[in-house]
């Protein structure tokens, strides 16, 4: 949490989009049927779907506006202006270009690739794996300089899936070779690890710290996966390559 | 009569499922990983509750409480590891834990204070366990009592003061949290008439939002955020000699030991109020209490041992509006309810009536689990306290797996993923703004009942708000809520303190001279 003072800051815009999200949500309320008929029943105000909604769009943004009022009078307008010039200036571009917010990037960009991204296209392991491997050894090695190398290079290989998804490519190839996006996916994590192995190489601190990760990499989306896959019978999200081996084998009559 | 064959029937469970190896199994299983759970900095028992929940879908609902209850009572005992071995609270629970066994495990007395914390912990979830049983059949009569009106407004209560007590920062940012909470409870079809609210047409959206996914959204991603942005580390643990019960100090500080259970019970009873606030007060409480107040902070046993009974006792405490009212107690209760709808049992004042032994079950399943707990902690303390050496940066990723993994088992749909991770990263963002999530989690659970009570309330009084004032019991909310709402405002404030002075003007004599006369000293 941020201290006091850069709280009743960020409070006079936080209360003030509450306030107009909470403005949204009556609006949105004040569309569903009053005292209309809906499904040939004739409404009365008070079993309306909307009552709820309004009550709540209407509390969300009287408490919205007080909490802009109590900042406000905490802090003044003249940190209000002050904030308005500091997201003007350059002070801005060098906060979005520091560490802690890289850090931040990293872990979101991760995540969102890997659930909106790959998890609906790519077998679960592989894409585990490579989430893995890349968010532990961005974050393990704990330098920020490989950080950011590593996260330029996640970020291009993310390009190239996007792409790939984007253009069509997938199905038409899928006829001729099978599971072409996990054959790419797993090009891409053995690039990616033979580029980290590059960059750590020199030390053999991170040396030791990169054995660690990939091992962990490995060996946990197997497990995992094997528990929900084979104990829970829970079918993985996208089964590929990696699912269609573990298949075959669990499954063989010896 | 009827009392005897409940308590015939307690010790039936306990035997039933004390003899059953896989049930043990379990039991040691679970309250082991809840332990690690807990002692692991930066994971909370309602993270362990919520990722184990995901993987008791397949099992039996008494088989599925007693995985969630051991990982409860075993996540709420096991953050004191990290609190007295390395200052850290493994979880906000044992925050108070931190501040008198820290200096206990510097002076060399680590395992003297785990032993305390192991068997005291164990007291309180069993004191907790006899209120459970003894409070819930007068609290579910009670219930049968009340009308839309009274679970509209019990429901809104349960939002309001979980915003007001939870909030580390402005009263109503937790209230704005909770109503967040309300309105993502208002997405889907509504009950009545089936309509479509907030769905934008997705057809996804149409049952509404899971809660599961909701609260793992919630707990688990922006722990893992703020954990790896803010490169947390965790420092290395303090050395610590043979475990041992510690029953002389128990017997010593029984009165100490039923003053902590009692704060704990009553706190837990709090809806969605947690282990910590509990552990909190009763720190302070000992203190007020003790003859030596200047000892507490240095190594005092009894400071360990009251904030240890209190936050176990919550589990408890949490578990009677639980069962009794389908409001949770605290946060991993409200996981705990999520879990409960998913094995179909709807808690509340009929589930003495849908499942007439579920309560007893779960008192069964405390006692037990407690035990366990203190047999492990006795026995395995020094293997689990390794746990400590594996580094953030590794943990905090497979987290995020199990979280995604989790999410997408319960019900084997994708879009629970769409939903949880967008929850993940705003709870974050309202985190750093200073706002609690548990009020957002609570109006998430809560909001069905509110929305549903109040039509329904309405539609039975022709639309008139009438009966409020005219039914005792709803009367009573909803000054109480009138109260809880107009004390957080400063004209409220100096007009009651105006209105007292004038009452008892002696009194407010004295109260004023109390803050001179400490200024003075």
């Amino acid at each position: 949490m941020m201290d006091k003072d850069k709280l009743r800051k960020t409070d006079i815009y936080s209360g003030a989009a509450i306030c107009v999200f909470g403005l949204w949500i009556v609006l949105q309320a004040i569309k569903m049927p009053m005292k209309d008929s809906w499904g040939g029943v004739q409404n009365v105000w008070y079993v309306s779907p909307a009552i709820f909604p309004l009550f709540v769009g209407c509390m969300i943004m009287l408490l919205g506006a007080l909490l802009c009022r109590t900042a406000l009078r905490t802090v003044g307008f003249k940190a209000f202006r002050e904030t308005v010039r500091w997201l003007l200036s350059k002070t801005l571009w060098q906060f979005l270009n520091s560490i802690p917010v890289l850090r931040f990037y990293t872990i979101v960009v991760l995540f969102l690739s890997f659930v909106f991204l790959m998890i609906p296209r790519i077998d679960f392991f592989l894409c585990a794996f490579l989430f893995l491997t890349v968010f532990i050894t961005s974050f393990y090695f704990d330098d920020a300089m490989l950080l950011r190398k590593l996260f330029f290079f996640y970020l291009a290989g993310i390009m190239v899936l996007i792409l790939y998804f984007a253009c069509g490519v997938n199905d038409p190839l899928s006829q001729i070779v099978p599971f072409p996006a996990d054959i790419l996916t797993t090009c891409f994590l053995v690039s990616y690890s033979v580029y980290a192995w590059i960059l750590i190489r020199g030390n053999p601190l991170l040396r030791k710290k990169y054995r660690t990760a990939m091992i962990v990499a490995f060996a946990s989306p197997l497990v995992v996966g094997m528990i929900f896959k084979y104990f829970l019978l829970v079918p993985m999200p996208s089964e590929g390559l990696v699912v269609a081996v573990t298949d075959y084998l669990w499954y063989f009559e010896f | 009569m009827v009392l005897f064959e409940r308590i015939e029937f307690y010790f039936q469970t306990v035997f039933q499922i004390a003899s059953d190896p896989l049930h043990i199994a379990i039991l040691f299983g679970s309250v082991l990983l809840g332990i690690i759970f807990g002692a692991m900095p930066g994971l909370t028992s309602t993270l362990g509750v919520a990722l184990l929940t995901t993987m008791t879908y397949g099992m039996d609902t008494a088989t599925a409480m007693l995985c969630l209850l051991a990982i409860y009572v075993g996540g709420t005992y096991g953050g004191s590891y990290a609190s007295i071995l390395i200052n850290i609270p493994g979880t906000a629970a044992s925050a108070a834990t931190a501040l008198d066994g820290y200096p206990l495990a510097l002076k060399g007395e680590g395992g003297k204070a785990i032993g305390l914390t192991t068997t005291s912990s164990a007291i309180g979830t069993i004191i907790s366990m006899l209120f459970l049983v003894c409070i819930s059949p007068m609290i579910s009569f009670f219930a049968l009592q009340f009308t839309s009106f009274e679970f509209f407004l019990l429901a809104f209560f349960g939002i309001l003061i979980s915003g007001t007590l939870t909030s580390p920062d402005l009263v109503i940012k937790g209230w704005i949290s909770g109503f967040l909470g309300l309105f993502l409870a208002c997405v889907g079809r509504d009950m009545l008439q089936f309509y479509p609210r907030f769905t934008f047409g997705i057809p996804e959206l149409d049952s509404g939002v899971e809660v599961v996914p909701v609260l793992i959204g919630a707990f688990g991603i922006p722990q893992i955020i703020q954990v790896l942005k803010d490169r947390f580390q965790i420092g290395e643990a303090q050395k610590f000699q043979r475990i041992l019960p510690e029953f002389g100090t128990i017997v010593k500080n029984i009165p100490k030991i039923v003053r902590s259970a009692l704060i704990g019970v009553g706190i837990g009873a709090v809806p969605g109020i947690g282990e910590d606030i509990a552990a909190w007060v009763s720190y302070g409480a000992a203190k007020n209490a003790s003859k030596h107040p200047e000892r507490f902070g240095t190594g005092e046993y009894t400071a360990v041992l009251s904030t240890e009974v209190a936050n176990n006792a919550c589990v408890g405490g949490a578990m009677i509006p639980l069962l009794n009212l389908g409001i949770p107690g605290s946060p991993p209760a409200a996981m705990l309810l999520g879990a409960l709808m998913l094995h179909g049992v709807t808690p509340g004042p009929m589930i003495n009536f849908e499942h007439p032994n579920f309560i007893i079950e779960v008192a069964a399943i405390l006692l037990l689990a407690s035990l366990t707990m203190w047999v492990v902690g006795m026995l395995l303390a020094k293997q689990v306290v390794k746990v400590l050496r594996i580094p953030t940066q590794i943990f905090m990723p497979i987290i995020g797996v199990l979280c995604i993994i989790g999410s997408y088992a319960l019900g084997m749909n994708i879009y629970n993923l769409y939903l949880m991770l967008p929850v993940g990263i705003i709870s974050y963002f309202l985190i750093e703004m200073g706002f609690p999530i548990a009020p957002l989690v609570i109006g998430v659970i809560l909001g069905p009942m509110a929305d549903e009570n109040l039509r329904r309330a309405l539609m039975v009084s022709q639309g008139s708000f009438l009966p409020v004032f005219t039914r005792p019991v709803a009367l009573v909310l909803f000054l109480i809520i009138v109260w809880t709402v107009l004390s957080q405002f400063k004209l409220f404030k100096d007009y009651k303190n105006r209105l007292v002075a004038k009452i008892f003007p002696r009194g407010s004599a004295k109260a004023e001279l109390l803050p001179k006369q400490s200024e003075e000293k």
